[in-house]
């Protein structure tokens, strides 16, 4: 690879890729400058992979174009991006388990000697790389990869691309799977292989990580770029609100009722994640009747392992969970379905639908427990198809039949279905998950309407969701949660997105930015009851 | 690296799936029929070539199958246990627990059925109202024991995060050893040369109906279908039965509705195992008549996976999927008696027939499976 210094190493002009009719990347501009590491920021299912992906090879981008080194030039496979110095470092590893780090390393590259693989030269080159960025993958060679911490796999796979000549190396989510040092020691090696020129893409939907290590940050959001800005001068509320954005929704809708009694009850909840760390921790809070709650926050401080305890997919190590006054903590999920908790899941393709069930078999997920669709553990089939039929019609779903499989929907008639069949439970609770994720922006409207109806109702509504504008529109407090705690509780009439976006960034707040009203009825109102009816009437 | 290729051999394959996955049954029939004969054909070239005179084994192999009324029954007789099996393999395939017990669920059932009679017919009176309370009494023991069977491997499974398929195929040596060794030693009938029990009294047997064999009553035929029936209900029309074939589909979206992920599993092995018990009671109180050496027996447990994907692990499936197996087995059994020509080739022939029927159901799951056939799968 030549090239001056002038020329950037990757120019992706205009890139746009869509899947059916959903735009995953629309008309993206991006440039990676020699011997720079560049942030690909923005939350899941913003586009940072498949923009990544469409260079990689892995797609065909439908209008727009690829120019490495100056010289624009299209890609049919991951093979031909690989030959033009291109490797990508994907979020599940793709190492070969039972095989050792050196065969991983020359898999498909092996220097042959009369036929044979030649293991002494291909030692001796991965020895050399290693020396040189002082690595330590060579004191493994000869370990199965199954072996090894993920932190050292990682480095595998870094190795793996340099020996195959990579100049630019993209890589997703890294520190996804990594422990806080690994987290480190990564950060390292990327700023010495930027220091020798090599050129570095690094997705990630983490502002901090993002800024330690990054020279130029473009964030993504619904598929376009938001804009690039410079590592040095930028901050992390400004990072933070580029993420989340500013949508031209509409106006608040007036609310007619009073919130009433507390209905859901969170006392010193502690949660454990996948990995085994501590993800939630002593979070407090009451959701009121007539309520709804917003959890604002960037995404994976703990929001999803909070809505998992809440909803009881996932156990809670110490604290207490109320529904009403009854302590469900123990409870299943079924349990808790009976109970009146209905919840709109953060993954509607794999939780929220059988994907291959048609609508009708849709329409009994989570109602398997409802007279009159199961009597006695039998179920009413023509019950249900009336009632799938009702959730068509008054959700809107479109196509407007229940003879068709989920997995046919387009992302906002599947969550259109999903929010009718949650609320048509007739619940008590509401649980949201960002619920418009992905979703278009007529459903979008839609779906706030009927949560606010839930909340003119009398329902408590707890909503999760990563945009700030969605959050803000739709709830009557706003809680920030930042590596798992609640950091404040705010009203969203008094708070500014300046003060919002350094909460999620993690910055405590000062006396005069908490709000008196949210704050003292989180600590209190489990105790008193709301014997004083809350002086924030929304009017706006 | 995963290197996709989205090249014209893909989209070859793309439209053949999408036609693939896109038969109505009347086609999936025709696609059956087509493939026998063409596998016929196939195999009758291979036994001309091999010096045997094809058109008097394709008579054998129509004579035996359906010849007369004593080709029928023992058609009839085999199919009865591949029901049974296949529907055992189907309920847990279809709940996405692979269970390749149904061997060892089915010989403990049986054996459990014949041990259960041979108990209670000293304390019962003989004759029909005995026998019929005998018959009872040994159907609940085999479906206990089989039932039973068929948990462990799904309480260690959904506890103890073992993988079904490795204890299963211990769970099955473990059947057969154990069996083995009682029928050897401490169960064996006084007097018997060979290692089997005692003789069930001669009262308790399912009655001849049409058919006068020894080993074959179409009220085992009727009790294999009614399993089918109760197994299609309870898939079909029951809550359990819905969270079962869920957690199959889309184990997280099973879990959000509400479904316990491991009670789920142990249900599943348990209603398995039950459906293998019933297979082996059927096999001891209709085939056999006492219990011999297990590993000597014949393996329907095993035969059992190829019928149920060959019925796409649908319960009703099962049924033709089983006919055409206890066709084959029977035309084989009299092919080996009647003809000279030799055993390897009569598999050779009756595994061709399986594999071009199979072939196109393998197709549809793999495509499926890797996303062929257009978006959406």
């Amino acid at each position: 690879m030549t090239g001056n210094q002038a020329t950037p190493a990757v120019r992706l002009d205009g890139i746009t890729k869509r899947f059916g009719d959903v735009v995953a990347n629309d008309g993206v501009d991006f440039t990676l400058e020699r011997g720079t590491v560049h942030a690909l920021l923005g939350e899941n299912g913003s586009g940072k992979t498949t923009l990544m992906s469409v260079l990689y090879g892995l797609y065909d981008q439908n209008e727009g174009t690829i120019a490495v080194d100056g010289e624009e030039r299209t890609f049919d496979s991951p093979r031909d991006a690989m030959d033009a110095g291109i490797g990508m470092i994907h979020q599940h590893f793709q190492l070969v388990g039972p095989m050792t780090v050196l065969q991983n390393v020359v898999l498909g590259h092996e220097p042959t000697d009369r036929g044979l693989v030649d293991e002494g030269s291909a030692r001796a080159e991965i020895e050399a790389i290693c020396d040189r960025y002082g690595f330590d993958v060579d004191e493994h060679l000869d370990e199965r990869v199954v072996d090894l911490d993920l932190g050292v796999r990682q480095r595998v796979e870094i190795v793996k691309s340099l020996y195959r000549g990579a100049e630019v190396l993209i890589l997703d989510e890294p520190t996804a799977v990594l422990t806080p040092q690994e987290v480190d020691s990564l950060i390292e090696v990327m700023s010495d292989l930027a220091a020798d020129g090599r050129s570095l893409v690094f997705i990630t939907h983490k502002l901090d990580e993002a800024l330690s290590v990054a020279d130029e940050v473009t964030v993504l959001r619904d598929g376009e770029a938001v804009g690039t800005v410079d590592a040095a001068t930028t901050t992390e509320q400004e990072l933070a609100r580029m993420m989340v954005g500013r949508e031209v929704l509409f106006d608040r809708r007036p609310r007619e009722t009073e919130p009433g009694d507390p209905m859901l009850r969170v006392e010193g909840l502690r949660v454990t994640g996948d990995r085994g760390l501590e993800r939630v921790s002593d979070v407090d809070f009451v959701v009121r009747e007539g309520e709804i709650l917003g959890v604002a926050g960037v995404q994976g401080n703990g929001q999803t392992e909070l809505v998992e305890a809440l909803t009881g997919l996932r156990p809670a190590d110490s604290g207490a969970v109320v529904f009403d006054g009854d302590d469900v903590t123990g409870t299943s999920r079924r349990g808790r379905i009976r109970g009146g908790l209905v919840y709109i899941p953060e993954d509607r393709q794999t939780e929220g639908l059988v994907q291959d069930y048609d609508l009708v078999r849709n329409a009994l997920l989570g109602n398997q427990t409802v007279e009159p669709y199961v009597t006695r553990g039998l179920i009413d089939w023509p019950a249900v198809r009336e009632h799938a039929a009702d959730i068509v019609d008054e959700y809107d779903v479109q196509p407007p039949t229940v003879d068709v499989e989920a997995a046919s929907l387009s992302g906002g008639n599947q969550q259109k279905f999903i929010v009718g069949r949650e609320i048509e439970h007739d619940p008590d609770v509401m649980v949201a998950a960002h619920p418009t994720r992905g979703v278009d922006i007529g459903s979008i409207e839609f779906i706030h309407d009927r949560l606010l109806d839930l909340r003119d109702e009398g329902l408590a509504v707890l909503l999760v969701s990563s945009k700030l504008e969605e959050i803000r529109t739709l709830s009557d407090r706003i809680a920030v949660m930042y590596e798992g705690e609640f950091i404040d509780t705010v009203d969203p009439d008094a708070v500014t997105d300046e003060d919002l976006g350094l909460l999620m960034a993690g910055r405590r707040p000062d006396e005069d930015t908490a709000v008196g009203e949210g704050g003292p009825a989180v600590a209190d109102a489990g105790e008193t009851g709301p014997t004083t009816a809350p002086d924030s009437e929304v009017e706006r | 690296m995963s290197d996709a290729d989205p090249g014209r051999g893909r989209a070859v394959l793309d439209a053949v799936a999408a036609r693939m996955l896109d038969a109505t049954v009347l086609q999936r029939l025709g696609i059956a029929t087509a493939s026998t004969a063409l596998a016929l054909a196939i195999g009758l070239v291979a036994v001309a070539l091999s010096g045997y005179d094809p058109v008097a084994f394709l008579a054998n192999v129509a004579e035996g199958a359906f010849g007369d009324a004593n080709a029928i029954a023992r058609t009839l007789k085999f199919t009865t246990m591949f029901v049974l099996v296949g529907v055992a393999v189907a309920v847990a395939f279809r709940a996405g627990v692979f269970n390749i017990g149904v061997q060892g669920q089915f010989v403990v059932g049986g054996f459990a059925t014949v041990i259960a009679i041979l108990q209670f017919a000293p304390l019962l009176p003989g004759g029909t109202v005995g026998g019929l309370a005998l018959l009872v009494v040994g159907t609940v023991a085999g479906i206990v024991a089989g039932g039973l069977y068929g948990a462990l491997p799904g309480v260690l499974k959904a506890y103890g995060d073992a993988n079904e398929i490795i204890t299963t195929i211990m769970l099955n040596f473990i059947a057969v050893g154990v069996v083995g060794f009682l029928v050897e030693g401490p169960l064996r009938g006084e007097g018997n040369r060979a290692p089997n029990t005692e003789r069930l009294p001669e009262y308790v047997q399912l009655p001849p109906v049409v058919f006068d064999s020894p080993d074959f009553s179409l009220v085992g035929l009727a009790v294999a279908l009614v399993v089918v029936v109760v197994v299609s209900f309870l898939m079909v029309r029951t809550r359990i039965g819905y969270d079962m074939v869920t957690s199959g589909h889309q184990a997280a979206a099973a879990t959000f509705s509400g479904a316990d992920a491991r009670r789920t599993v142990v249900t599943t092995m348990t209603l398995s195992g039950m459906v293998a018990g019933v297979a082996g009671a059927v096999f001891a109180v209709m085939i056999q008549g006492y219990y011999s050496d297990p590993s000597g027996v014949a393996t329907y447990g095993f035969d059992a996976i190829a019928v149920s994907l060959l019925a796409a692990n649908n319960p009703l499936g099962v049924v033709p999927a089983a006919l055409l197996f206890g066709g084959l087995d029977s035309a084989g059994t009299h092919l080996s008696i009647n003809s000279d020509v030799p055993p390897q080739l009569i598999d050779g022939v009756v595994g061709l027939v399986v594999l071009f029927v199979a072939a196109p159901e393998l197709f549809r799951m793999a495509a499926r499976r890797a996303g062929l056939g257009g978006e959406n799968r």
